[in-house]
């Protein structure tokens, strides 16, 4: 039989060509009919940035807004940074009350100040170096910062009318940009909160390398506050994320390949919300301990109960003594997990537990919080385990090209099932912190049904990937459709972004 | 920059002791060294407080970005107060961190002082259990700081009750100040600040 296998294989993996390639043009057609935002939940648009893009793009808004209100540039990057960088409703404040919004953008103070010219009062312009507003009649005053006394033209000020010496200024700056200050930097004045725009901060500045830190750390700021924008946060990498529509989802770094979520910009969470995820990522830092205590990496087999150590992804385990089939989450019997309704997932509250004690109810939080915790980390062990999965599978395609059976185009299906396995264990994790977030009701049931019904099947799957013995592929992408299919169902209806 | 610094606080110093509240004995500065990067302080209790009568002194450091960067201020004089830390003196206040402003001088540091005995923020504290008092039995907070004016900071308010205690835990060996701190942590509960010294 084993030296036939290599002649039907061939005979198989032809047919599966051509049929493949059948199937796939469908396929093609089916895609150019189906809008990709409509059937795929996860579809996100972006693009990576680098850095001369991004300012490229940062001077558009910039220049649209200064040449429509008729504002300096370094005016209309305040202006933009101070509100998340919406051009049009800048525009729409400023024509319905400039002065409210130069207030709110703390460029101008809420009241004309005192010992200032008439004419500065619009606030528009900043004036730079202001030569007149000085009480002093000889022509001589004295600097607030340094009291010292000085000519009048060596003092300058914002719209709020405190004027200070060049050279404090210029200290000033390079005390607030040492410690990371840009955008922030204010008035020196006692309890004045009027941002120092660009063009004046430069103009004052003395040190040339603290002007490029300067831009620098202003560059940062304008990124993080531009809602379409975000940093990959990989290790030193400079690329910048631009996704005109911004949303909580996956996005990929063209150049570091780091994965993340692109609001957060922590790891892809879906169907999990960014706030939601935050808060069960703090919890279970906090309760590790305990945890990590009570989910050791061993269990007992429940019939025989050697001691076994999880060494695949698959939760469907086999006892190696007794060949027992149970599952690793429940220890129940896989027999039930199987043809029955599969609800290992699932946590059952007790129902009376607003009639119990204190500590009762305490315990049984704690309960469910393991109950959740538990299988959140079993799958992300899972995964972990899978990667070397993914090892074994290579080194396996390569010892059965070696015996002949199936050419190394003929395995490579099952890299596929492995990596699809992955992304579905994956999106799989992130339902339970979901699911330990929401109130019973009858959308918990569905959501958590489908969650069942998508464990299910992919364990089903990671069962077929760890034993896949022949290239009878079938039976095996049948299962990644399935189990593809449950998961994009499930995000359909759960991802809400 | 530390001309500036210097420059500045000559200058300052001048300012201060020609100030009307120097004159009303309310804050003062002396020179530690002839750098001026070392100054001490001093501010009265603010009078209707538990503070009233006593006499703080503060350890000022003038950075050498000064008055880019705000002075290090904390108290020598040991004070019972939310704000302030019973041990080592530090305190929680926006202008000596991150709302200074270059334009501000020793003597609005020295009155922002003497403002905050008057109101402790609580909800900001640097002493997390005098701030539980401060909130939970203030009663008890405002005796605790009379007594601590007296003991540290020459106030005229004793408390005969608050030193029998002490002297109680004195003769049973604990330095006195242990023994105020002890006190003052448990509302004065003698059996529990035993306790907690023993344990």
């Amino acid at each position: 039989m084993s030296s036939d296998e290599g002649d039907s294989d061939m005979e198989y993996s032809d047919d599966d060509c051509g049929y493949a390639d059948y199937y796939n043009t469908v396929d093609d057609c089916d895609i150019d009919q189906v809008d990709p935002s409509k059937s795929d939940p996860e579809y996100f648009l972006f693009e990576c940035l680098l850095v001369e893009d991004v300012e490229r793009l940062l001077n558009e808004n910039v220049e649209t807004l200064s040449s429509n209100l008729q504002i300096t540039p370094s005016l209309a990057k305040v202006l933009l940074h101070t509100h998340g960088w919406a051009v049009q409703d800048v525009i729409s404040k400023y024509q319905l009350d400039a002065s409210l919004l130069l207030v709110q953008s703390r460029i101008k103070p809420p009241h004309p100040p005192s010992h200032t010219t008439t004419s500065s009062a619009c606030g528009s312009q900043s004036s730079l170096v202001s030569k007149d507003g000085l009480e002093d009649d000889e022509n001589q005053s004295n600097c607030p910062v340094c009291i010292t006394a000085s000519n009048a033209e060596v003092f300058s000020g914002l719209a709020c009318g405190h004027k200070f010496c060049k050279d404090c200024w210029s200290m000033h700056f390079e005390v607030q940009i040492i410690q990371g200050i840009s955008t922030g930097i204010c008035c020196m004045a006692q309890q004045c909160d009027i941002y120092a725009p660009e063009d004046f901060v430069l103009t004052l500045l003395s040190k040339p390398s603290l002007r490029d830190k300067y831009q620098q750390f202003a560059f940062h700021d304008y990124v993080k506050s531009h809602p379409q924008l975000r940093f990959c946060p990989g290790p030193n990498c400079p690329v910048v994320i631009y996704a005109k529509e911004p949303k909580a989802k996956r996005s990929v770094c063209s150049k570091c390949k780091s994965s993340f979520c692109f609001k957060c910009g922590m790891d892809y969470h879906a169907p999990t919300d960014c706030s939601t995820i935050k808060k069960w990522l703090t919890k279970c830092a906090d309760d590790s301990e305990t945890a990590n205590y009570i989910s050791a990496h061993t269990k007992d087999c429940p019939r025989c109960h050697i001691c076994i150590e999880k060494n695949g992804g698959c939760n469907h385990m086999q006892c190696y003594s007794c060949k027992h089939e149970f599952c690793w989450m429940c220890l129940g019997d896989w027999k039930a997990h199987g043809s029955e309704y599969y609800e290992c997932s699932r946590y059952k509250e007790n129902p009376n537990i607003a009639h119990e004690s204190v500590h009762a109810q305490a315990r049984e939080a704690l309960k469910k919080y393991l109950h959740y915790y538990e299988r959140w980390e079993n799958h992300s062990k899972s995964l972990k385990l899978e990667e070397q999965t993914l090892q074994t599978i290579k080194s396996r395609i390569n010892q059965k090209v070696m015996d002949a059976s199936g050419t190394w185009i003929d395995w490579q299906y099952l890299l596929e099932a492995a990596m699809l396995l992955a992304k579905c264990r994956y999106s799989l994790q992130y339902t339970y912190p979901y699911a330990y977030y929401m109130e019973p009701s009858s959308r918990k049931e569905l959501f958590e049904y489908q969650q069942a019904q998508l464990e299910a099947e992919i364990e089903n799957l990671s069962w077929k990937v760890e034993r896949a013995e022949t290239t009878d592929r079938g039976d095996l992408e049948n299962q990644m459709d399935i189990a593809e299919k449950r998961r994009t169902t499930l995000l359909k209806d759960f991802l809400e972004v | 920059m530390a001309n500036i610094a210097a420059q500045r606080i000559k200058r300052e110093f001048k300012e201060v002791i020609k100030s009307e509240e120097v004159a009303k004995c309310a804050i003062k500065v002396e020179l530690v060294s002839d750098s001026y990067t070392e100054l001490k302080g001093e501010i009265a209790g603010p009078p209707d407080t538990p503070y009233e009568g006593g006499n703080f002194v503060l350890e000022i450091k003038v950075p050498e970005t000064y008055p880019f960067n705000p002075p290090k201020v904390r108290f020598l004089t040991k004070i019972w107060h939310p704000n302030i830390s019973s041990v080592t003196g530090a305190i929680c206040l926006d202008i000596l961190k991150d709302q200074w402003a270059a334009a501000m001088t020793l003597r609005t540091v020295l009155l922002s002082l003497q403002a905050l005995l008057s109101a402790a923020e609580p909800d900001d504290p640097q002493d997390a259990v005098v701030a539980k008092q401060y909130k939970d039995a203030p009663d008890m907070f405002r005796l605790t700081a009379r007594h601590w004016t007296a003991a540290y900071a020459g106030g005229p308010y004793s408390n005969p009750e608050f030193d029998s205690k002490i002297r109680r835990l004195a003769d049973m060996g604990i330095e006195s100040h242990d023994a105020r701190v002890a006190l003052s942590s448990f509302n004065w509960d003698l059996e529990r600040a035993t306790e907690q010294l023993f344990s």
